[in-house]
């Protein structure tokens, strides 16, 4: 393949849309790793959760005929496998990786365990005529040139993965259960000093992420894909962790690190049509994460010492003016 | 608190004992009374449901037992975990009851070449790859290999008739040898006939069939009207990528046409052909000829379109779809591969 073909295909609108369809089972995850990660009990059960959820909207969805049916039965699982973990790690006081690993085998396992007593078939779902969620086909907006074949046909849960990200920056920073998770997550103690039930609100905080992350698993089930397979999830939901951090822990940084997975991976997908090692290609998305890294600790670095400096002279300043009074 | 100790230690003490007493009662299992029977275990390095290359093993260790009925198969999954592999081999070898054991992919051939000779009134079965022989002391090992580059190129010829633009693709599962001999012949059939590039990736695993979709909706929006899948469970993913742009997708292995046309009759529509890795004909042959006692142990078989290892799938969407002139060229190809007219590359020497 000759390198403008690829180059014409990076700078066309579906590579953009490709991007929007790789990095929405990463930012609904993610979103749901950022806010028990502020909360202080981080839950790594984000892969096991999605799994379940992608398994469990399939088959409802199959066997009732209502796709609106599979997903609320799909967010419901992914709510109640994350109640087991809190269950286990709040009340039983388990170590919270330790649950979170045994849930993720469980739902590697289990999935599997169903998926064969149901139909017979340890691979995929696909002897099942499950349903898919609609594609949104925006009026006008999809006859505009570039944008509208970048944003319009793109199903709902890209859609939904972006007013989240608002719904969970609005939770986070301006309302009162937002503030009182993150000062469970800074500081338990003081938190329990105030009142504030420590238990009580991470438990909530490791709801909302099965939530968030049940959708993750509906994408990949019943948007991006039209049936469940074995561990198809294939380790998003741990970079979804990553993304947590390498976006600052904060919503909007979240997304735009998933994002920026995604576009990793989608770029990767283009060039590997050019004749280099496979391995080469297979690393980008790797580079990336640590170009991205070195960049943030770099700006961080950057703002700090802008910050010392200017404190620095602030004094510098004040001490000169009291030098001469 | 001593007393209850002294009473749960006894009763452990006489569990145990009990379980002891029990134990040299099993070998008297009517199964092993009787001579005649052949016990096969069959350790899939992996998992069923692949709906191509184990699950075709698969099938044809069941034919085996549908028509000789002293035959038993167990089967044993090792799961996806390559490091629990070479365990799984060896506690199978130690423990399981068998005659025959077969298993499969280049993988396993380094540690069955480790295992074999510590058993050797036991006889093993390898298929896709060939026990190094020159190593000796593995005269009960029987390799069977497939002629891969053989029918990838006829695939290959295939999308080179059938493309209107001069592009298709390929999406393997891994950059590994096996792979790379179906991608060498299929590429050579294709340049052979008229194409011009051949877009080819990797997915980097076997079961990510998101991955999968993506990989083949690049190829196909750079042009490619024909995408070939060699990756398991990722291919999956690119028959709906084939589906969603109206294109066409190759299938591998057994006939995924007909196998998703019970539940998907329109994505089928988009898979003319699929290229047969014929791994349960194999199996069945070689168990039917390890019954007659002819099965050549400590050799390695090649099986190519000559000898029904590989060929091309003509399911009704491949009579549908594919033109006449196209099917006569494709007899053609596969007379001329049969004569040995035409020599296919290989990775393999």
């Amino acid at each position: 393949m000759s390198f403008d073909v690829v180059l014409r295909s990076i700078f066309s609108a579906a590579f953009l849309a490709s991007v929007l369809r790789i990095s929405t089972p990463l930012i609904l995850p993610a979103l749901g790793g950022l806010i028990t990660d502020l909360s202080g009990a981080i839950n790594i059960a984000l892969e096991g959760i999605m799994l379940v959820s992608a398994f469990t909207g399939v088959i409802v969805s199959a066997y009732s005929g209502s796709v609106g049916l599979g997903v609320i039965a799909g967010v419901i699982s992914g709510i109640l496998i994350s109640y087991v973990l809190g269950w286990f790690h709040l009340h039983m006081k388990t170590d919270i990786i330790l649950a979170g690993i045994a849930i993720n085998i469980l739902a590697t396992g289990g999935t599997i365990f169903l998926l064969f007593v149901l139909t017979g078939d340890k691979g995929n779902s696909q002897s099942l005529a499950s349903g898919t969620v609609p594609n949104i086909h925006l009026p006008f907006i999809q006859d505009i040139p570039f944008i509208g074949r970048v944003i319009s046909g793109q199903h709902v849960f890209v859609w939904i993965a972006f007013l989240l990200t608002w719904l969970v920056a609005v939770y986070l920073y301006r309302t009162p259960w937002g503030s009182h998770l993150r000062a469970v997550g800074e500081n338990p103690d003081a938190a329990e000093t105030m009142g504030i039930n420590v238990n009580r609100t991470r438990m909530i905080a490791l709801l909302i992420s099965g939530f968030l992350a049940s959708f993750g698993g509906l994408t990949m089930s019943m948007a991006y894909l039209s049936f469940f397979q074995r561990e198809m999830t294939a380790g998003r939901g741990f970079i979804a962790l990553a993304a947590v951090y390498l976006g600052g822990r904060k919503p909007w940084g979240t997304l735009a690190a998933a994002i920026l997975f995604g576009f990793a991976d989608a770029l990767s997908h283009q060039l590997g049509s050019l004749r280099v090692p496979s391995q080469l290609v297979q690393t980008i998305p790797y580079v990336v994460t640590i170009l991205a890294l070195v960049i943030y600790n770099l700006r961080e670095q950057a703002i700090k010492r802008d910050r010392q400096r200017k404190f620095y002279e602030q004094q510098q300043a004040e001490m000169g003016s009291g030098g001469g009074l | 608190m001593k007393q209850k100790l002294l009473v749960l230690f006894s009763f452990v003490l006489l569990v145990s004992m009990v379980l002891v007493a029990c134990a040299p009662a099993a070998p008297a299992d009517p199964v092993d009374e009787d001579e005649d029977v052949i016990r096969v275990v069959h350790l899939v390095n992996g998992v069923l449901g692949d709906k191509s290359f184990f699950d075709s093993a698969d099938r044809g260790l069941r034919w085996v037992v549908d028509d000789f009925p002293q035959v038993q198969v167990n089967t044993i999954e090792a799961g996806i975990d390559p490091a629990r592999w070479q365990a799984a081999l060896e506690d199978a070898a130690a423990n399981e009851e068998y005659d025959v054991m077969i298993l499969g992919t280049f993988q396993m051939s380094e540690f069955l070449e480790r295992v074999a000779p510590q058993y050797p009134d036991k006889y093993f079965i390898i298929y896709d790859v060939s026990v190094d022989y020159d190593l000796g002391n593995l005269d009960n090992v029987y390799s069977v290999l497939y002629k891969q580059n053989e029918g990838s190129y006829l695939a290959g010829v295939y999308v080179g008739l059938m493309s209107e633009t001069g592009v298709v693709g390929v999406v393997g599962g891994q950059d590994i040898p096996v792979i790379n001999d179906f991608i060498v012949g299929y590429e050579q059939g294709a340049r052979e006939h008229g194409v011009e590039s051949v877009i080819v990736q990797y997915a980097g695993g076997w079961n990510d069939p998101a991955r999968g979709k993506e990989l083949a909706l690049a190829m196909y929006q750079q042009g490619a009207d024909f995408v070939f899948q060699v990756a398991g469970g990722t291919g999956v993913g690119v028959f709906q990528a084939a589906q969603e742009m109206d294109t066409f997708a190759i299938g591998v292995d057994s006939d995924q046409a007909v196998i998703i046309a019970e539940t998907d009759p329109d994505q089928a529509e988009h898979i003319p052909t699929s290229m047969l890795k014929n791994v349960d004909n194999s199996l069945y042959r070689a168990m039917s000829m390890f019954i007659e006692g002819t099965l050549p142990f400590g050799e390695a078989e090649f099986l190519g379109v000559a000898e029904g290892g590989v060929g091309l799938a003509r399911n009704e969407y491949y009579e549908r779809i594919t033109p006449d002139e196209v099917k006569e060229t494709i007899e053609q190809v596969e007379q001329d591969l049969l004569d040995g007219n035409i020599v296919v590359d290989t990775v393999f020497n």
